[in-house]
């Protein structure tokens, strides 16, 4: 099991790169995480991270692409209500790309 | 009688016998086995007389070949089909009187030796020249080629450069037939010649060959395409996961 | 963007010159010890794995017919070689079906056969060592089983039943796949692929319902867990989850509407995908199988129709039958189960549904033939239905519609590079390189008609190629649903796209519902 540094601290990921402990989530191990990738956050990034923890705290799962959008349309205006946004933001994919900052487990499927 | 010619009858009876044993074990196998699954290759006939034609259309053409790569279709055809004239001339070294149908063929099933050799010489050169082919080929494979090829030219030589005495070597298979051994020519071609052919029947079950009967079991070719107007289940399928209190459940 | 070079696109397909081992670094993630359990596995790589290895390839030697005649009939012609886009795209020799192949007939003629214990060399046979057997990890997890090979084989080998036994064996000696098994053991608990819950489930068609209202007017359900629908429509999770596959999901539910179906989606059966026959797994493939059969039985259904899915619908179509059947309890009068493509097809050519093509217009399309269907299933009664109604489909939707070229599609089509099992980041090598033949024939039919979108019934290939496309030079936006374009252009009655049509432009819209 590979592990990241964290202000000192070593935490636990997985072959991935995905929190192992996901209770173990603070911003400082999302900010970290980004920054393994080269990915510095700002702003808009943390209203994703924000939404998808609060979003996997009621249902335990990544909300769907058209849920998220929608989210961050209501909260950063409707011209960034759309998935080009989210990419532009998470360039790998927002789903797997934000879930691996905000520390939820990565979505499976033919996703 | 000379040892050649008693060696020669029990190598071919030899032969012979494996290869109705070791053909009949595995056509055998391949039928016992069970295709578990509907897995025909679409677009698949829906009928079973569709099957015939399309495995007829494989089995008759080398369809799949044909559509995969012309050099090989070319050169594998060539060879089958002159291969299959030449068998069916051959009968006439068993039967007497010949089946005028089998005299007809004479003339052919000559010149067919020509094609054969030809289409054997082509597919083993790809052996050399397409590097993929080289990557894949195995000692076996190019000995296979050596073989039919030593068969195809040793034949071929007897009807055409150096006769044999056809004559006593027909007196000999028909005796083999009848259980009445009778004298072998000692010429060498036609010990090489028939060696080889006793070699390869040998070889046929243990081989690729197998690919002859192989191709009417393969069930991407011989199944119907039916799976939604009528279950197909395997009996060991049935047995591992329909079993009694399994099937109650099923059946609710 | 890669770590590795990605192929480039030239002026037309060719055939590259064999390479060894260049791919051989390619190995997915290993399954961890509680998928491996979960579904009846050794966790973990067990002691005697040879022999345990050996055993097993003689237990599926006795159960599938395909296995051993397969392995004794190949002759080598060649015919193969250059048939998988994975070879194309990475030149790496083993990536040749009978290359792929023998990797495994290699060990079957050492123990199986006559020439092969006594003349090992002589026949190319080998040991089971563990370098055979990283060598099966590596290669196995770089075939999509999408048959292609199979097609071009005399004797219809199929490298996809090869690799399925392949990937049983080493399951069953505690080597599985991370991606597989994770994913199979979610959809056998939780009842999908993602592991969506149904609470998540069901509050993500409230919003899909929303949005749909929004756009049209219409109060367009979603339903789930519904009993008593006349229909249950089982489609892969993806189309709930991901772009462009949930344009998809919103385009069954106005057909449906349209039409005045009772529909239902199970929160049981929420998942048309079965991984099970990625990994070869009769039993696992069985247990998804039989969620489909259950839920049908609880919901009380009469017909069972599934959504845009590649591999499900083989497995639906050609194996549903057989792993779950009889379905004696459903309405005889219609096909168990249905595509949504023969559904809607259908209702198109009874002239039920109006249409308003111009709403796509700002398209060109393909259409990509996804190899499950294409080379493992039908649509609708003739041979080679499967190809002709989702272009019918697109062609009474779309004004533009320009096939790929003829050697790329129907049977001869080339796989997204994503199926199989293969679909999982730690593959993506494979699956960029895989993508070439397919990338190159839409490149063509780009320069030559202007074609703007691809269409795809397949959840992986919309996945697939929405990460894909970027690497050459294509929008990743390309990629759409069938459903997405009939979504589109379907006019409801009484929706405001109706009211659109019939108050301003009267005239061209009776034109257009012709």
């Amino acid at each position: 099991m590979s592990t990241i540094d964290v202000n000192g601290t070593a935490v636990e990921v997985d072959e991935e790169g995905y929190l192992v402990d996901l209770g173990s989530w603070t911003p400082e191990i999302g900010t970290a995480l980004a920054k393994g990738d080269d990915c510095e956050l700002t702003d808009n990034h943390w209203e994703v991270i924000n939404f998808l923890r609060e979003y996997y705290e009621e249902y335990q799962i990544a909300p769907a692409v058209r849920v998220l959008t929608k989210a961050i349309g209501k909260k950063l205006g409707k011209d960034k209500g759309n998935s080009k946004y989210l990419y532009e933001l998470f360039p790998y994919g927002p789903a797997k790309q934000a879930c691996k900052y905000a520390g939820l487990p990565k979505p499976t499927g033919c996703v | 009688m000379s040892f050649l010619s008693i060696f020669y009858a029990l190598l071919f009876y030899f032969a012979t016998g494996l290869l109705v044993v070791g053909l009949g074990y595995k056509i055998r196998q391949y039928a016992k086995t069970p295709a578990p699954l509907k897995i025909p290759t679409t677009p698949a006939p829906v009928t079973k007389g569709g099957v015939v034609i399309r495995m007829a259309k494989e089995v008759v053409f080398f369809y799949s070949l044909f559509r995969s790569n012309k050099w090989i279709w070319l050169f594998g055809w060539l060879f089958h089909i002159t291969l299959f004239v030449v068998l069916l001339r051959h009968l006439r070294y068993f039967t007497e009187p010949v089946w005028w149908w089998v005299d007809l063929l004479q003339p052919f099933g000559k010149y067919a030796a020509f094609g054969m050799i030809a289409g054997l010489a082509g597919l083993w050169a790809r052996r050399f020249l397409v590097d993929r082919v080289r990557y894949i080929s195995a000692p076996s494979d190019h000995l296979m080629l050596a073989l039919l090829l030593g068969i195809g030219i040793s034949g071929a030589s007897m009807t055409f450069v150096s006769h044999t005495d056809i004559v006593s070597v027909k007196v000999f298979f028909l005796g083999l037939m009848r259980f009445d051994l009778q004298p072998l020519p000692s010429d060498p071609l036609l010990l090489i010649h028939l060696g080889l052919v006793a070699a390869l029947m040998i070889i046929f079950p243990f081989s690729k060959l197998l690919h002859a009967p192989g191709v009417f079991f393969s069930p991407t070719r011989n199944q119907v395409d039916n799976p939604r107007e009528q279950r197909h289940v395997a009996a060991w399928a049935v047995a591992e996961f329909e079993s009694a209190g399994d099937q109650q459940k099923n059946n609710t | 963007m890669a770590d590795f070079e990605i192929p480039k696109i030239k002026n037309y397909l060719e055939i590259p010159a064999v390479q060894e081992d260049v791919m051989a670094h390619s190995s997915p993630f290993i399954a961890k010890p509680p998928h491996q359990a979960g579904l009846g596995f050794p966790e973990e790589l067990v002691d005697d794995w040879e022999n345990k290895a050996i055993e097993k390839m003689g237990d599926l030697l006795g159960k599938y017919r395909s296995f051993q005649v397969y392995l004794d009939s190949c002759v080598k012609c060649g015919a193969c070689t250059d048939k998988c886009h994975y070879f194309i795209g990475t030149t790496d020799a083993k990536n040749m079906p009978v290359a792929r192949q023998d990797l495994l007939r290699k060990v079957y003629r050492r123990y199986f056969t006559f020439a092969g214990k006594y003349f090992p060399k002589l026949v190319g046979a080998t040991d089971m060592t563990k370098e055979v057997l990283d060598e099966w990890y590596s290669y196995f997890h770089q075939c999509s089983q999408c048959r292609r090979c199979s097609v071009f084989c005399p004797y219809g080998i199929d490298t996809a039943e090869i690799s399925m036994a392949a990937r049983e064996i080493m399951d069953e000696v505690g080597l599985g796949q991370k991606y597989c098994n994770e994913i199979i053991l979610k959809a056998q608990t939780i009842g999908n692929n993602l592991g969506l819950p149904e609470r998540a489930l069901a509050d993500t068609l409230i919003d899909l319902e929303e949005e749909v209202e929004e756009d049209t007017g219409l109060p367009v359900k979603y339903p789930l867990d519904v009993k008593g629908a006349d229909i249950l429509l089982v489609t892969p999770s993806a189309d709930f989850f991901a772009e462009p596959h949930i344009d998809g999901l919103i385009g069954y539910g106005k057909v449906f509407h349209e039409v005045g179906a009772s529909w239902t989606m199970s929160s049981k059966a929420s998942e048309a995908a079965n991984f099970g026959m990625f990994i070869g797994s009769y039993a696992n493939m069985r247990k998804l199988a039989m969620r489909i059969r259950e839920a049908a039985i609880e919901l009380g259904v009469k017909r069972i129709v599934f959504g845009e899915c590649g591999h499900a619908w083989r497995v639906a179509y050609s194996f549903l039958n057989t792993l779950a059947g009889p379905f004696d309890f459903l309405d005889p009068n219609y096909p168990v189960p249905q595509h949504i493509c023969e559904f809607t097809h259908g209702y198109l050519e009874e002239g039920k549904l109006r249409i308003n093509k111009e709403e796509n217009d700002h398209m060109r399309l393909t259409f990509h033939d996804s190899c499950n269907v294409a080379r493992g299933s039908r649509m609708g009664p003739t041979p080679g239905g499967q190809f002709e109604i989702p272009r019918k489909i697109i062609k009474a939707v779309c004004n533009h519609y320009y096939d790929m070229a003829q050697d790329t599609i129907h049977d001869a089509t080339y796989c997204c590079g994503g199926g199989g099992g293969l679909l999982t980041d730690d593959l993506m090598e494979i699956r960029v390189k895989g993508a070439l033949p397919r990338m190159q024939a839409l490149k063509t039919v780009v320069d030559d008609h202007g074609v703007t979108n691809m269409a795809a019934i397949c959840a992986i290939c919309k996945s697939q190629f929405t990460k894909v496309l970027p690497y050459y030079d294509f929008s990743m936006d390309m990629i759409v649903s069938v459903h997405q374009l009939v979504s589109d252009a379907i006019v409801l009655t009484g929706s405001e796209q109706e009211k659109e049509l019939d108050g301003v432009e009267d005239d061209e819209a009776e034109a257009t519902a012709e």
